[in-house]
């Protein structure tokens, strides 16, 4: 018990205070769910000030105990003679909480003058309910009847049932959380048409329902602003940047101390690195593998990063946008065309635009053979994005729709969460993202390797585009 | 038929007649895979990753009258 026992109180009031906050801010608004966790965690901060302050004064009783039991009259003298100089001591000792302690009320009292008081109290009151559950289940745990229950699994499950069925009753019962409860799920699927100016309205009117994300999210906090519609305009933008910014500082940290032999995160990416090459080197030969490696493998990480963005709750995948994967489609149609003219010229350029002719007949077939290639080369890019767009989205729209089943399943019993329908799909969008972003690595190395010139592959065992 | 109701029956119709031929498409893709990898099992690497380039490129031609379907189903209501 005692300290530890504090401890274990602060571990799960952490981890409860999250979901808690969560929960309100998705049915509750945003200002209940950033007043609860800060409740929560003055609260906290308030217990564990006041824990140290009780250590700082009893401490010193401890200590002046030992010190009493280990060097005999001397410490015996030392403790019997200055009573006020310990007392002084203790105060010295507690001074630092104190001062923290008035520190947090100040914070406490701008706290409640920014955000709603019941969600402050809520979180507040948080960590005692916790404590208190934790002591009621340590008594009962202790006591023989718990013993006699847990150990027939009949009437283990028949009491999981009864707490079930009780918890049920009283969630029905209560009429304000009802009543609280179906407005705020009603609210949550429309957030989007009150809550924005006419603008982001005509913006969500066509768009079919979506995550909410981290962007939309603040947005949403932010009605009317002109912030929140350029977040709501810039939303992939953002989102892509924070994964290159992510993917760099990845390897930053990756490369930052190289050593001979790598271990851990160095290895992974050295790994990644590596077989990334070898695909490369494969497909375009070892000469112009060496030179278009780094922008393709690029790509590949770049790309399934951004894929599998979209799982994490809060976050939303940039390639659900068609913006984004226009630009990369874009960015690798300009480098295959530039590649071509540099490596085949200009003249060797028209030629292969032109289809080689050699012969009579091929030099007759030019007039048709020029806007073949030309349109051609102009589908490219339209089928890379199309493709990759048209997956994550689809991806996306699975998920949305699955979700919305779970939760309208379980809406009859009023319960602030549904039935994990999504999971499977999940499972086949992790699977769909790395095939995608490994299918537009493929499809850009292959029309890199239609526009090199075709001799140096003609003996070569690698991969032809027959 | 006002164009809301012909929208409605064209949008499922077009994906779903889009999923059947890629659907035929991806199933003699792997009929062909299968059979590549049965042949030459040690070939089974490059096959694979030619049968997966191939089957997203047919893939592809559903997920086009998917997104169509997501453009226009703004138009129903």
């Amino acid at each position: 018990m005692g300290l530890e026992f504090l401890a274990r109180v602060r571990r799960s009031t952490l981890g409860l205070a999250a979901l808690g906050a969560l929960l309100a801010l998705t049915y509750a608004g945003w200002r209940a769910g950033l007043g609860s966790a800060a409740g929560a965690l003055w609260s906290l901060a308030n217990l564990w000030l006041i824990e140290r302050l009780v250590v700082a004064i009893t401490e010193t009783d401890s200590n002046g105990r030992g010190v009493q039991g280990s060097s005999g009259a001397e410490a015996a003298e030392q403790t019997a003679l200055p009573s006020r100089e310990r007392t002084a001591w203790h105060w010295r000792r507690a001074t630092w909480p104190l001062a923290a302690l008035v520190a947090l009320f100040a914070a406490g009292a701008w706290l409640l003058a920014r955000l709603p008081a019941p969600a402050l109290v809520a979180g507040f009151l948080l960590p005692f309910a916790v404590m208190l559950f934790k002591a009621v289940a340590l008594v009962v745990m202790a006591a023989p009847f718990w013993a006699r229950i847990t150990r027939a699994p009949l009437r283990a499950l028949a009491l999981v049932a009864a707490i079930a069925a009780l918890a049920w009753a009283t969630a029905a019962l209560l009429p304000g959380l009802g009543a609280a409860q179906s407005p705020g799920a009603a609210h949550a699927p429309a957030a989007r048409a009150p809550g924005g100016s006419p603008a982001s309205e005509a913006e969500a009117g066509g768009g079919p329902e979506r995550f909410p994300n981290l962007v939309t999210v603040i947005a949403d906090a932010l009605p009317g602003s002109p912030w929140a519609h350029v977040l709501h305009r810039f939303e992939p933008v953002l989102f892509s940047i924070l994964v290159a910014l992510i993917l760099a500082l990845v390897a930053f940290f990756a490369t930052r101390k190289p050593q001979l032999i790598p271990g851990g995160l160095q290895n992974g990416v050295e790994w990644a690195v590596e077989s990334l090459y070898d695909f490369v080197c494969g497909i375009l030969g070892p000469k112009y593998g060496r030179r278009y490696a780094p922008y393709l493998g690029t790509l590949f990480i770049y790309i399934l990063a951004m894929n599998l963005f979209g799982l994490i709750p809060f976050m939303d995948s940039p390639t659900s946008s068609l913006n984004v994967t226009v630009g990369l489609a874009i960015l690798t149609f300009l480098y295959v065309q530039w590649t071509g003219l540099r490596e085949l010229g200009v003249l060797g350029y028209l030629d292969h635009m032109a289809g080689n002719p050699r012969s009579v007949l091929t030099w007759a077939m030019v007039p048709i053979m020029v806007p073949v290639h030309i349109i051609g080369e102009l589908a490219k890019p339209v089928s890379l994005s199309c493709r990759l767009f048209g997956n994550v989205f689809g991806e996306d729209m699975l998920l949305v729709a699955f979700t919305t089943l779970g939760v309208a399943s379980l809406s009859f019993l009023r319960l602030p969460f549904g039935l994990p329908l999504q999971i499977p799909f999940l499972l086949l969008a992790l699977l769909t993202s790395t095939i995608q972003a490994l299918v537009f690595t493929v499809l850009s190395t292959i029309y890199f390797l239609l526009m090199l010139p075709h001799e140096e592959h003609g003996h070569e065992e690698a991969a032809q585009p027959a | 038929m006002d164009f809301r109701s012909a929208l409605s029956f064209a949008l499922p119709l077009g994906i779903a007649i889009a999923a059947i031929g890629s659907g035929i498409g991806l199933g003699m893709i792997g009929q062909g895979a299968m059979q590549a990898i049965g042949r030459q099992p040690e070939a089974a690497a490059k096959v694979q990753l030619a049968m997966i380039i191939i089957a997203a490129l047919a893939e592809a031609l559903t997920i086009y009258a998917f997104v169509t379907m997501f453009w226009l189903s703004g138009n129903i209501h």
